[in-house]
């Protein structure tokens, strides 16, 4: 071929022509088309719990947190339960996108999305907790150091100030991870939109073009983003285990809480994980994505963290009856064989035993059993957190003192809410954004392309 | 000045590509991909993103300013508790660690702004929507004489298709 001369080059200048879509987009995107009534269903009823909630929360600004059931000796109740139960939900994403990232655990990549996205919205719910339970909210920004003509300064020494710093980071940091990895995914769902969402998409997607100093600086940055983000969620439920543990209540005031937390933690969180991805690949058909393999791996997960908070609930009897301490031994007596017997019984037997099935490998890649299990520790791990702060609150030192808890319609109808809230966010972002990670799954295809299946995985 | 766009099916096809036009001096070139892959962009580039700098000092700023910030607090009024000093280095030490990751975090992401080139206004004429599908994009911007040449380079590494387009 002879160089074509100068006049003729910019004659033959055409558009690059466009060959059917790759699979992957279209099975991944198709999640993102079309609203079922179904789909409308769900979220007016998520709509519904939500402004349920707000309803009572308006009632109890205006008649006092009394309307909670808040009264001696409990102060701490169903509010602050689901403050850490949210937050726990949450470890479980930071865990699968940034941990199981720095373990270069490919079969996160089906996952990774999902996970992100709800630790985004528990966090945001379980923040909302913060301001319920102060009563008062329009002062909460009282906990902020900002200049105040009192010339005071907050309280670095108190756990709760830990919590907001912790808390707050950990919203941040998950709403920059999340963003970080839609970026090209974004950008896909860009070059194939038309309309309003092809205008959302151009700016959320800032002109991303996949170039390869933008594939190197994200991969930088989902590197640092995933260090970063591995001790913050160890310290971030390490901090909510301290409120209690830095206490001298009786059932509080010990040294195992941090660890005990961030493994219930990740315990629920993958529970949660189960509970919303399993729904999801049925309904859009993406079995081809997420496989019996992925059950298989999060099911051996949950089965290593039911045995840790099994072995925790087990270490906090032995110490109680070993240290000798009256006071703490009544406290677990009660725990188990007092007012409070159900929950302690639930949490033990949905948290620790019903998993123990998960050793048969024929129960870990039973998908309705996962669905139906992962509601149980669900409800579980509620549940641990009831029997940790109210058995506890309601039997301290005194007996002069003690007192019953039961819990209030309107803190029932917040509990309500907050799924509504959680689940609001998370069918919105279901349409808006892809729910599993396209690109990544590309890397893993184009691996495979390349180099057979044994690049897979 | 014309450009060039090479279609590739396989990551290790346009690497070996680029590897080759940059041997025979053309460097102004770019590459697109759906999917990160270091061998692709080791071609272009092999030096390591410097997003890392960034990260550092965030992190660095974050963990004084947490320690500064509630060592002065502290003793700008200082309030006697439990009978604690007013400068508690452990207690201080969680609230300098959680801002250390807040800084070195957002730093992070600003580092992908910069050194990514976002946002980015205009897409590149180049880009194609193919390249947010499954196939790779190398870009090369030569001068009129060397398009022939290119041409059959890039076929010569496998390039499905190779069109021109707007410079």
């Amino acid at each position: 071929m002879t160089p074509p001369p100068n006049d003729t080059v910019a004659g033959m200048i055409r558009p690059v022509p466009m060959p059917p879509d790759s699979q992957t987009n279209r099975d991944l995107l198709a999640v993102m088309k079309g609203t079922s009534s179904g789909y409308w269903f769900l979220l007016a009823l998520a709509l519904f719990f939500l402004h349920l909630a707000a309803a009572i929360w308006i009632y109890q600004v205006y008649k006092g947190l009394g309307i909670a059931g808040y009264a001696h000796p409990v102060f701490w109740g169903v509010y602050i339960v689901t403050f850490v139960f949210w937050v726990g939900i949450a470890h479980a994403g930071t865990l699968i996108s940034a941990i199981l990232y720095l373990f270069r655990a490919k079969w996160r990549n089906a996952i990774n999305r999902g996970a992100e996205a709800m630790t985004v919205f528990a966090v945001l719910t379980a923040a909302q907790f913060l301001g319920i339970h102060v009563g008062r909210m329009w002062k909460s920004y009282f906990i902020l150091p900002y200049p105040n003509q009192r010339g005071l300064w907050v309280n670095f020494k108190s756990p709760l100030l830990w919590d907001t710093f912790a808390i707050s980071t950990y919203a941040t940091i998950s709403i920059l991870f999340l963003y970080v990895g839609l970026i090209p995914d974004i950008a896909i769902a860009r070059d194939r939109a038309t309309g309003w969402k092809k205008v959302l998409y151009m700016v959320l997607a800032l002109g991303w073009m996949g170039s390869s100093g933008q594939w190197k600086a994200h991969n930088r940055s989902v590197l640092h983003l995933s260090g970063l983000a591995t001790p913050l969620v160890l310290s971030v439920h390490s901090v909510v285990s301290w409120d209690f543990a830095v206490s001298l209540v009786p059932g509080w005031h010990t040294t195992i809480f941090a660890p005990y937390f961030v493994a219930g933690a990740i315990f629920s969180g993958f529970a949660m994980v189960l509970t919303l991805m399993i729904p999801i690949r049925r309904i859009y058909r993406l079995e081809a994505y997420i496989t019996d393999y992925h059950f298989d791996n999060m099911s051996r997960f949950i089965l290593l963290t039911s045995i840790i908070c099994g072995y925790a609930y087990i270490s906090e009897y032995f110490m109680s009856w070993y240290s000798g301490v009256e006071a703490e031994q009544t406290a677990f007596w009660l725990r188990a064989f007092g007012p409070y017997w159900i929950s302690t019984w639930v949490m033990i037997i949905f948290n620790t035993v019903l998993p123990q099935l998960l050793w048969f490998k024929k129960m870990r890649v039973n998908v309705p059993f996962l669905f139906v299990l992962s509601i149980c520790i669900n409800i579980g791990m509620w549940f641990e957190r009831y029997v940790i702060i109210i058995s506890s609150l309601s039997r301290e030192y005194n007996p002069s003192v003690w007192g019953e808890f039961i819990p209030s319609w309107p803190e029932m109808g917040i509990l309500a809410g907050s799924f509504g809230f959680f689940c609001t966010f998370f069918l919105i972002f279901l349409k808006l954004f892809p729910i599993i990670a396209i690109a990544e799954m590309k890397e893993i295809a184009i691996h495979q392309k390349a180099h057979g299946a044994q690049g897979a995985r | 000045m014309a450009r060039l766009v090479g279609i590739f099916e396989l990551p290790a096809q346009a690497a070996a590509a680029v590897k080759q036009l940059r041997s025979r001096g053309y460097t102004d070139l770019e590459t697109y991909a759906p999917a990160p892959f270091p061998e692709v962009e080791d071609a272009v580039d092999p030096k390591p993103s410097r997003v890392r700098l960034l990260t550092l000092i965030g992190g660095l700023v974050g963990v004084v300013s947490g320690y500064a910030m509630t060592i002065w607090m502290a003793n700008n009024w200082k309030i006697m508790i439990g009978g604690k000093p007013f400068t508690s280095i452990p207690p201080f030490t969680i609230i300098a660690f959680e801002i250390m990751i807040l800084f070195a975090g957002v730093l992070t992401v600003l580092g992908l702004f910069i050194f990514g080139g976002l946002p980015k206004f205009k897409l590149d004429p180049a880009y194609s929507p193919r390249f947010s599908a499954e196939d790779f994009g190398v870009v090369v911007r030569c001068r009129e004489q060397d398009v022939a040449e290119i041409d059959a380079l890039l076929r010569e590494n496998d390039a499905m298709e190779v069109n021109l387009v707007e410079s």
